[in-house]
């Protein structure tokens, strides 16, 4: 699958390909492009591609060829169209010669630069050949039109047009420019069926460009980021998935423009389900979206946010969030999530290694039956070994499974009334192993500390020792 | 003439023709003329209209624009293509109009051709920046436009050469006020540089200018309609930005506030305002101010006292006559030339 439908479905993807310093749409539809990879063969030689440009992004030595390197990205023009024509035998125009030209002239500086950089990959072909044929004086420049030398007849042609006074002969002038004209053609079906056989390489080149810039946009990211570079599970491991100190750079950003700072969450997971629990505001949708940020990030060959990860491979990664509901088609939030983990499950049981990560799945019905549907996806996923990390409100379960707990709520700070925005100030987000049957009860508590009227909070209270009987 | 060493020294200039057959082709070849007498390099373009081979203003055949040999010129492709003199390629656009791409030429040897160049604001004066920093050229000049339907604004250009004649109206005095009129709406004050800071990125929806200097939402759309008016004038206050046409019943109404001695009207550039000059003259008169964000430096005035509708005006006295209500020189291009 392709990042474009990744980046629809796991929130930050969208966000992170738009903070890339990429030079266009052409390399951003490359980048839509690029696909989900499950190989470790691939991706270690990716990731070795973005290593190597981040050491050349962080060596000093290489600011000014950097910045060369930036400056040429944006001089590629979109030609796919003249490409196009080339590969299609078609008879090029001079436009379509002219950036052939330039082109050519382009990728001359590239393998100039990158060979000044030492960047060995995506290496692309000389197109000296191309270049020579649209510049038959060789004087070097990267301006074009169809030069006297190409053709005698059209040198001639055009030294008798200049004898004669448009204003005065105008038919014969006419006459004279409909001839330069018949061999101007003859020359660019020339040139054309020459350049042809060329097309190849310089799709190659054209390709590998875009390509070359991604690398560099990804390594880019991951020193504004702080990104490591993740490594791949593999021997016994490589059913664990393990991160320490993970960022979520949307919400860190979003938090960095008003002063404060994301803490970094540490997690490991391995193979069946784990249930997460914690206080309401706690943060546990946020440990969902970056895990499942993180996974599609290592394998669309990018560095992911945190201290250091080793991440397994997989062959799909599903963020199950609750709030989609699907109005075109008449579904409410209830109904979307059921379809969407029964397509998961189905996914699962034809026997493909997925991460699954669901937040407060069947929240939005009755607590009986939402308690009975969560016990049985756990239970599903336990018998399928299916690495995944579910949230979840309800407790006492009787679910055997592993169990995490966001450390949660610190009121012995909180002075007075909590701002609901300062809340952040006073949760620790760290996640521990949970032994207890039981969820946090401190909604009733926060809801105090944020105001909320004491006469209700007590009637509310009431109703839980009520229940507890 | 002086005005072509003052051309030299800004870099770029618009010439714009206040209507058909005014002389703005004439004018444009005479100071091309000049500038490749002086051994300048020039570059040319003219705003272009997408898609449309006539001119959009008068419904006439675009011209063809004289080139000489080395000088650049912009231009669509398929306008290129069709060319009959000999020119060599030296840049072509990343971005496709209905036209095909920009391209940028040198001439080879004397010839003309259509041109239609970048068709909005800011890709003017992307190719005025560029082209000189590609190319060695002196100084880069646009063939104008002065129209509504354009969205490209000549303002741009650091100097500007405005044409008129006989063809725009057969009258002499006539002839004089509405010269006057274009003239007095390009010599309106620029914006205080604060202002246009905070302006020049709104291009849509008509907004306030609070006294403390904060632009609002906007409080209208546009300001085209009696409707769109009457709701302009309940919420804007003294101060007012119209990032689009300023219509006549717009500048009307403000005259005919209470107010009106204390209004300010902040506009993009002259080329926005769309009113009766009684309308632009009563509003001043009244004390309201009106500024524009983009002021460009207007050289001289070219006049062709002859219409193809066989309209001859004295040419002496008609330089005369419009040389005593403006303030910059005043010429008639054909009689300098013999």
């Amino acid at each position: 699958m392709t990042f474009a439908r990744y980046s629809e479905r796991i929130e930050g993807l969208h966000y992170l390909a738009g903070k890339m310093e990429l030079s266009g749409s052409r390399v951003r539809r490359y980048l839509m492009q690029e696909l989900f990879c499950t190989s470790q063969k691939v991706l270690e030689s990716n990731l070795d591609i973005v290593q190597n440009a981040l050491e050349l992004l962080n060596d000093k030595r290489f600011n000014n060829g950097i910045m060369q390197l930036r400056h040429l990205f944006t001089q590629v023009h979109d030609i796919r169209g003249t490409l196009d024509a080339l590969r299609e035998n078609r008879v090029l125009d001079e436009v379509e010669l002219f950036e052939i030209k330039y082109f050519a002239a382009l990728c001359r500086d590239f393998i100039t630069l990158l060979g000044t950089l030492g960047f060995k990959h995506e290496n692309l072909q000389s197109l000296q050949k191309t270049f020579d044929l649209l510049d038959p004086v060789g004087n070097g420049m990267v301006s074009f039109h169809l030069y006297d030398a190409y053709s005698q007849a059209l040198s001639q042609a055009r030294k008798l047009a200049k004898g004669i006074d448009p204003e005065k002969e105008t038919d014969r002038w006419n006459d004279a420019r409909d001839r330069i004209r018949e061999e101007e053609l003859a020359v660019m079906k020339r040139l054309s069926s020459e350049l042809s056989p060329m097309h190849i390489v310089l799709q190659d080149n054209f390709d590998r460009i875009a390509r070359l810039e991604i690398w560099f946009a990804k390594a880019a990211l991951a020193k504004r980021y702080g990104m490591v570079r993740p490594r791949i599970a593999t021997g016994p491991d490589r059913f664990v998935f393990q991160a320490e100190g993970m960022i979520n750079p949307v919400i860190a950003d979003t938090l960095k423009s008003v002063n404060r700072v994301f803490q970094p969450v540490s997690i490991s997971l391995e193979s069946g389900p784990c249930l997460l629990t914690g206080a309401n505001m706690s943060g546990k949708t946020v440990v969902l979206k970056t895990l499942a940020l993180i996974q599609a990030l290592a394998q669309f060959s990018f560095f992911v946010p945190a201290r250091s990860a080793s991440i397994p491979l997989v062959k799909d990664v599903f963020l199950v969030i609750g709030d989609k509901q699907d109005q075109y088609r008449g579904l409410s939030s209830f109904a979307a999530e059921m379809l969407e983990l029964d397509r998961i499950m189905a996914r699962i049981r034809g026997g493909n290694k997925v991460l699954v990560l669901a937040d407060e799945p069947a929240r939005t019905t009755n607590p009986a039956e939402g308690a009975a549907i969560l016990c049985a996806l756990v239970e599903f996923l336990d018998r399928h070994k299916t690495m995944s990390l579910i949230s979840t409100h309800y407790g006492d379960l009787g679910l055997s499974c592993r169990k995490l707990r966001v450390s949660g709520f610190d009121s012995t700070q909180v002075k007075g009334r909590l701002d609901p925005l300062m809340m952040n100030q006073h949760m620790n987000y760290s996640l521990i192993e949970e032994k207890e049957e039981s969820v946090p009860m401190e909604a009733l508590h926060i809801a105090r500390l944020l105001g909320v009227d004491e006469t209700f909070i007590q009637s509310a209270q009431q109703y839980v020792k009520n229940t507890k009987k | 003439m002086p005005f072509v060493d003052q051309i030299v020294r800004c870099g770029s200039l618009s010439v714009v023709g206040l209507g058909k057959n005014t002389g703005k082709t004439e004018c444009l070849r005479y100071v091309i003329k000049r500038l490749s007498e002086m051994q300048k390099v020039v570059a040319v373009t003219s705003i272009g209209v997408d898609g449309e081979r006539t001119d959009q203003v008068t419904h006439t055949a675009k011209p063809d624009i004289f080139l000489d040999r080395g000088m650049y010129f912009t231009t669509a492709a398929s306008y290129y293509l069709e060319k009959r003199f000999d020119a060599e390629i030296c840049h072509v656009g990343e971005h496709t109009t209905v036209l095909g791409k920009m391209v940028t030429a040198r001439a080879l040897e004397r010839g003309k051709m259509i041109l239609a160049g970048p068709s909005d604001t800011v890709s003017l004066r992307e190719w005025i920046m560029q082209i000189p920093k590609r190319f060695h050229v002196d100084v880069c000049l646009v063939d104008g436009a002065i129209s509504r339907l354009s969205p490209a604004s000549p303002v741009v250009t650091a100097s500007m050469v405005l044409a008129t004649g006989a063809a725009y109206s057969p009258h002499m005095k006539t002839l004089v006020e509405k010269t006057r009129y274009v003239y007095d709406t390009i010599c309106l004050p620029r914006a205080p540089e604060d202002l246009v800071k905070k302006l020049e990125g709104i291009t849509n929806g008509v907004r306030a200018v609070t006294p403390q200097g904060d632009v609002t939402e906007p409080i209208a759309g546009q300001a085209l309609l009696s409707e769109q008016v009457r709701q302009v004038l309940e919420k804007c206050g003294d101060r007012l930005y119209v990032p689009g046409v300023v219509s006549n019943i717009l500048l009307k109404a403000l005259g005919e506030r209470k107010n009106a001695s204390e209004t300010e009207l902040y506009i993009r550039d002259f080329t926005r305002i769309f009113a009766e000059p009684r309308v632009f003259y009563t509003f001043l008169r009244k004390g309201g101010r009106i500024f524009q964000l983009y002021k460009t430096n207007l050289l001289a005035v070219c006049v062709n006292p002859v219409s193809p509708d066989g309209v001859r005006l004295d040419s002496g006295q008609l330089v005369d006559k419009i040389q005593q209500a403006i303030e910059v020189p005043v010429y008639d291009i054909k009689r300098m030339e013999k």
